[in-house]
């Protein structure tokens, strides 16, 4: 976790992997590699600024059950791994 | 006029087909139902329509997009249908804002209007039409609401105009390019974006100038211009929204509280199994053992009936036998299993339409990725345990192209419902008292199938490490009686058609092949006939799963080639030419009391269980062998994944029955067996934990990689 010091507030960063369930996290950098992924999830409307929350866990930990734009994504841990949001 | 429906999976697109055109299009409650393009004529007009496969962008990534961006540059529509599904407007309408950039006209449909008022939502749908500049109508495909609004507006003419949804300095650069493109070209605007995303499908468009003004744009941004042409779009969006919307709050809504209990972390997985097992113990075990003797008591009343008419009407004897031993008998043996089908079917469809099906693929999602496929594998598997053939296409909605080959392989190992003949009349009859819980078992063998050469084909065939899972979840639904009962009606009358056609002619060749001698001679003893001969020279195949040369096994298992359900109907031929197959008495007697010629009575427990192993493991139909082709693209390789298949198969079989028999004869006791399967199990952990700690070590993604 990396907390930066704004000038007048403190900004939480954190892989959108690590947000417990009923947490919700702004999208502030995605910094996936694969072209193909990457366009995927922005297609999807993971875009910057996007509020995501965590709203379900499979029972085996994995994939999560995001809640976006008033519809729910399931996605893997090891690409929202590569997601940053700030903690809302 | 020609008009293309397009929207996202799972938007209620083929509902919306088949009330505009009264057919029964496949639908379902996961997204990727409908994988190829269906048309036809919407009703009271004379309107072609296209439904094709739902999409959430016009990407050059993925099949789906791809088919469908083709229909729209190629095919040219005179009108594209955009369904939009209003409980989600947000992301719906981001493929809307792609195709308004095409310069054909779309009208957009707000679908599921009955479910915005549930969920506390309001759309000034006269502002978004303003907005958007075009056609917007409100309706409900499934309560049939708002579709005479639709066709009326088909006729309308109507211009639309451009929207200005970038920021000042991409909307001034767009128009820059544009002004570089060929005059008369059509969709100009849409393939400036896709110049600026970057796209390489459009290449052939570029030129000089156009690329300078693309790289006069790239500084200005800190990401790549494709996140930034999306990111543009949803804030265009955004603002929309805030212009047409209103929500309320709503309280947890039942989907939320039912997946309290199905993606439960202690109970998703018993339930999920339960679920499965019910199913299929249900279809094979109980509904059939109460049916078949009815069915079946009527083909034989219907052979002695013909029997009796056609000697009274003065045929010949071997126009009796080819009619009675024939086709009644051929035809009658697969007929019998038409009940456990109904319910089979009905079990499935509903599986498909209340939305568990995605449950299920999240919840096996991490297991599945072990073994290098999908969560979303496990969609084309239970639609194959109806046929492999939706089953292996259905294998298209992952995204991974490793994967994708992997799932549609081993698709057929799934018992399709074809196959359900053969597990039926073999466990009903040498497994009497446990035949339900003996095919339950046939389906854990098939999964156990599956794991292994998932394995052997991870470790040397798709060596690929990379994938992903992204997949919307959508609400539960309640089925539609009306919709299963017209999905289960086409499938059980697809499968009654077959035994009309395709296993009466087969009959009517295995009669004349077990009637005739070489010499072509009528009436020779059946060790005599074409078929005896011929499957003579090649039983040795199966010697090892069956203990016995038996020529009648042999043939009758290739002809699961043609159709798998032919394997029960020509053994049925040769066994003497009785009709009451399901008892099994006619089939395996070994000729006394008049209960068959002895050809089958070979056959014990092990041997029965080893060949329905081979049968249901080894290459599927030639229906499913062509869907591979497909999927797998190309013939070698279809060829070399039905050859893994049968050799795989008959190595299965032939460790069942070396055991099955030994356990029969006394040598081994099922105590041995559960002491040796421990030991092995200890063994394959000792080599797996091996490995990988073998792949750690060296792996280039061990940044990201969890174990560590």
């Amino acid at each position: 976790m990396i907390v930066e010091r704004d000038s007048k507030n403190i900004k939480k960063i954190e892989k959108l992997s690590n947000l417990k369930v009923g947490e919700k996290g702004k999208i502030v950098a995605i910094n996936i590699t694969n072209k193909i992924v990457k366009r995927h999830l922005l297609d999807m409307g993971l875009v910057r600024g996007t509020v995501v929350e965590v709203k379900k866990i499979a029972p085996m930990g994995d994939p999560i059950d995001l809640s976006l734009r008033s519809y729910e994504l399931c996605i893997r841990k090891s690409d929202l791994n590569q997601i940053d949001v700030e903690v809302v | 006029m020609k008009i293309a429906l397009i929207g996202n999976q799972n938007s209620g697109k083929t509902t919306l087909f088949n009330v505009l055109t009264g057919m029964n299009a496949k639908i379902g409650n996961w997204p990727g139902v409908t994988i190829e393009k269906k048309v036809g004529t919407i009703k009271g007009t004379k309107h072609e329509l296209v439904d094709l496969p739902g999409i959430y962008s016009l990407s050059p990534y993925s099949i789906e997009e791809e088919i469908s961006r083709k229909f729209v540059f190629e095919e040219k529509p005179d009108i594209i249908i955009n369904i939009v599904d209003s409980t989600s407007l947000e992301r719906s309408l981001y493929l809307t804002t792609q195709l308004l950039e095409l310069d054909t006209r779309v009208i957009v449909v707000l679908n599921m209007a009955d479910m915005l008022e549930k969920k506390g939502i309001t759309i000034d749908v006269e502002k978004l039409k303003n907005e958007l500049g075009t056609d917007v109508i409100k309706i409900s495909a499934l309560k049939e609401t708002g579709i005479n609004e639709l066709v009326d507006a088909l006729s309308k003419n109507k211009t639309k105009y451009e929207l200005k949804k970038y920021d000042a300095v991409i909307e001034n650069e767009l128009s820059k390019i544009e002004f570089r493109l060929e005059k008369k070209l059509l969709h100009k605007k849409f393939i400036a974006v896709k110049l600026i995303e970057g796209d390489e499908r459009f290449s052939g468009y570029k030129s000089d100038e156009i690329n300078s003004v693309i790289d006069g744009l790239k500084p200005k941004y800190d990401t790549d211009l494709e996140e930034v042409i999306a990111t543009e779009r949803y804030n265009y969006i955004d603002s929309l929204k805030d212009k047409v919307l209103k929500r309320k709050m709503v309280r947890e809504d039942i989907s939320d509280k039912l997946d309290k209990v199905f993606l439960n972390k202690w109970i998703a997985f018993p339930i999920f199994v339960v679920i499965m097992f019910a199913i299929y113990y249900l279809s094979v075990g109980v509904i059939g053992s109460y049916t078949v003797d009815l069915i079946s008591l009527l083909f034989e009343n219907i052979g002695m009936w013909m029997e009796s008419t056609l000697a009274t009407l003065g045929a010949s004897e071997w126009i009796v036998s080819l009619v009675v031993d024939g086709i009644v008998a051929g035809v009658g043996a697969v007929l019998n299993f038409v009940p456990q089908l109904i319910i089979l079917f009905i079990c499935i469809s509903v599986l498909e339409t209340t939305g568990y099906m995605s449950r299920i693929a999240l919840l096996l999602d991490k297991l599945f990725r072990k073994i290098g496929l999908s969560g979303k594998s496990l969609i084309p598997f239970i639609v194959g345990s109806g046929c492999s053939v939706p089953g292996i296409m259905g294998s298209r909605i992952i995204e991974n192209q490793d994967e994708r080959k992997m799932t549609a392989i081993l698709t057929p190992f799934i018992p399709c419902s074809a196959k359900l003949p053969i597990i039926a009349l073999f466990a009903g009859y040498f497994f009497e008292n446990n035949s339900g819980l003996v095919s339950a078992s046939l389906y854990f063998f098939a999964i156990f199938v599956i794991i292994l050469s998932a394995c052997i084909m991870k470790k040397w065939v798709f060596k690929n490490t990379s994938s992903t899972y992204i997949s919307e979840l959508p609400n539960y639904k309640v089925p539609s009686a009306k919709y299963i009962f017209k999905d289960v009606f086409e499938k059980v009358t697809a499968f009654i058609k077959r035994a009309g056609s395709v296993i009466l002619i087969c009959s009517i060749v295995i009669w004349f092949l077990l009637s005739f001698s070489l010499n072509l001679e009528y009436g020779v003893n059946v060790e005599e006939s074409i078929l005896a001969k011929v499957g003579d020279k090649i039983s040795w195949v199966f010697y090892p799963m069956l203990g016995e040369n038996s020529w009648g096994a042999t043939v009758s298992a290739i002809q699961g080639l043609v159709a798998k359900e032919q394997v029960v109907s020509s053994m049925a031929v040769i066994a003497g030419f009785a009709e009451n197959v399901e008892e099994g008495s006619s089939i395996f007697g070994n000729g006394e009391n008049g209960q068959g010629t002895g050809i089958f009575s070979f056959f014990t427990a092990a041997s029965a269980y080893a060949f329905m192993v081979f049968n249901l493991f080894s290459a599927p139909c030639f229906g499913a062998i062509g869907a591979m082709k497909r999927e797998l693209g190309g013939t070698k390789k279809m060829l070399k994944a039905v050859v893994f298949q049968t050799i795989l198969a008959w190595v299965l079989a032939v460790i069942v029955y070396q055991i099955g028999s030994r356990i029969e004869m006394g040598i081994l006791s099922v105590t041995d067996l559960v002491i040796i399967g421990i030991i092995l199990c200890i063994v394959v952990a000792i080599v797996v934990k091996k490995e990988k700690n073998k792949e750690c070590s060296g792996c280039p993604y061990c940044k990201d990689c969890d174990k560590k």
